[in-house]
């Protein structure tokens, strides 16, 4: 099996769901961190959905892992960054060792942290309990163009082959004699001898790729045919119709007390 | 000049659909080899999305840049994913590019990059302010907090950075698809539209 990104083969709780209602509870969860006060409904969320979720669905050490390796340098930057320069015209202080961190900055980090946490986190756990192939072929079968399914899935499938081919144009030039050390002169003009090789065969290769996609007749017209079935049991439709009407409802809160 | 980007039904060419997710690969694939293996503090994670722009037109581009950063958000670097609308603009200035015919000479390549990289810091200050709260754990954060305590707001500090950083790093860019492109066989370049010189 090719590497297919984040996906985890388990037999989880999320696993078994119809995607569509995946990327329904991923956009619910998402809105609501960003209409509703933070930093209370970030670790809300986050405790009593996201974790519980991971858990059920058999990834949580890897779901924590990817999420904190990823988040913890914006995190701590944020801390540092905004609780030491914030602009405010709050006085308050909080003294750490030499450093003099303003309270309204420290403030302002742990919303956005706590914000950021979920709007990266719900994604990233809809991607480790959902095999791409399936997502892309729910998705266009409730109504995204085809072609921008092929290509997410293509490209998904290409990753790790061109990283493996830069990585071998890279390694051929340094035995050419390129630097790729020294000043930041001398790397810029390593630019080109590694992108070029790159990109001229990405086109040729394109074009290969162009006439096996006619010879497929991948444009033609009338209905196409699906391999794989997704069940879609009626109770998660109604799931979906839930989680959509609870987003429109908070949307309508916060315009509601915008223009109160 | 005609467009290949589309047939008759308005449906993504034949040549689009190849290349788009190539191109995709690319800008991950050179995002990160830039950033690991040669050091430098620029992204060059928009080479792929510049090229389809100006061999295809504003639309591949702007769907060339949207999903590279939705599948970048989704597979490596969660970061990336707010940012998409960025690189759906930087895809779509590229097809305008094209359709001025920046590709006949160097320095209109590198001015359609210096307008990219302004347009694509103003577009994305908000994104950084409103999401990341100014920072995204990346080396130009020491740049947000220098303009901060000069007396900044975040959102004003996130511009500055971006308005520093980007027109640099969007004109090597097209600098680089330029090169790249006037190098390509006649034949090749037939098969996107672009007459030879």
């Amino acid at each position: 099996m090719q590497r297919t990104g984040l996906f985890i083969e388990r037999a989880g709780f999320l696993q078994r769901l119809n995607p569509l209602t995946k990327v329904t509870g991923a956009l619910l969860l998402i809105g609501a961190t960003f209409l509703l006060p933070a930093p209370l409904t970030g670790a809300a969320l986050l405790g009593g959905a996201l974790l519980p979720l991971a858990l059920a669905s058999l990834v949580a050490r890897r779901f924590l892992d990817i999420l904190l390796k990823t988040l913890l340098p914006v995190l701590i930057s944020l801390a540092l960054v905004q609780g030491l320069f914030f602009p405010t015209a709050d006085p308050m202080t909080i003294p750490v060792g030499p450093l003099l961190f303003r309270r309204a900055g420290l403030q302002f980090a742990l919303d956005t942290g706590s914000r950021l946490l979920v709007v990266a986190g719900a994604p990233l756990l809809l991607f480790q309990t959902t095999h791409p192939g399936m997502l892309v072929q729910a998705l266009i079968q409730s109504g995204m163009p085809r072609s921008i399914g092929y290509i997410l899935l293509v490209a998904l499938q290409l990753i790790p082959a061109i990283s493996e081919r830069a990585v071998g144009v890279a390694e051929a030039q340094r035995a050419r004699g390129l630097e790729t050390e020294g000043n930041v002169v001398q790397r810029i003009r390593g630019v080109l001898p590694l992108v070029s090789p790159l990109i001229v065969g990405a086109l040729v290769e394109a074009e290969e790729r162009a006439m096996a996609i006619e010879a497929r007749a991948f444009n033609a017209p009338g209905p196409k045919t699906w391999v794989r079935d997704i069940p879609d049991p009626p109770a998660e439709r109604l799931a979906r119709i839930v989680m959509l009407a609870a987003l429109g409802a908070i949307v309508a809160g916060r315009v509601v007390m915008v223009f109160d | 000049m005609t467009t290949s980007t589309t047939s008759q039904r308005g449906e993504l060419s034949s040549t689009a659909l190849a290349l788009i997710p190539i191109a995709i690969a690319i800008n991950v694939a050179l995002g990160h080899l830039v950033q690991s293996v040669l050091k430098l503090p620029i992204y060059l994670d928009s080479i792929g999305t510049v090229l389809v722009g100006v061999l295809l037109g504003p639309l591949a581009g702007a769907i060339t840049g949207l999903l590279a950063n939705v599948i970048w958000g989704l597979t490596l670097a969660p970061s990336a994913l707010p940012f998409a609308a960025v690189a759906a603009v930087i895809g779509l200035i590229a097809g305008y590019a094209r359709q001025y015919g920046a590709i006949r000479s160097w320095w209109k390549m590198a001015l359609a990059g210096v307008i990219t990289g302004v347009v694509a810091a103003a577009v994305s200050a908000p994104i950084a302010t409103y999401v990341f709260g100014g920072v995204t754990g990346a080396g130009t954060d020491v740049l947000v907090a220098m303009f901060q305590n000069l007396g900044a707001s975040v959102l004003g500090a996130s511009f500055m950075q971006g308005a520093v950083s980007d027109p640099l790093d969007k004109t090597i860019t097209y600098l680089i698809v330029w090169a790249i492109i006037s190098a390509l066989p006649k034949r090749l370049l037939a098969r996107f539209g672009i007459a030879a010189q």
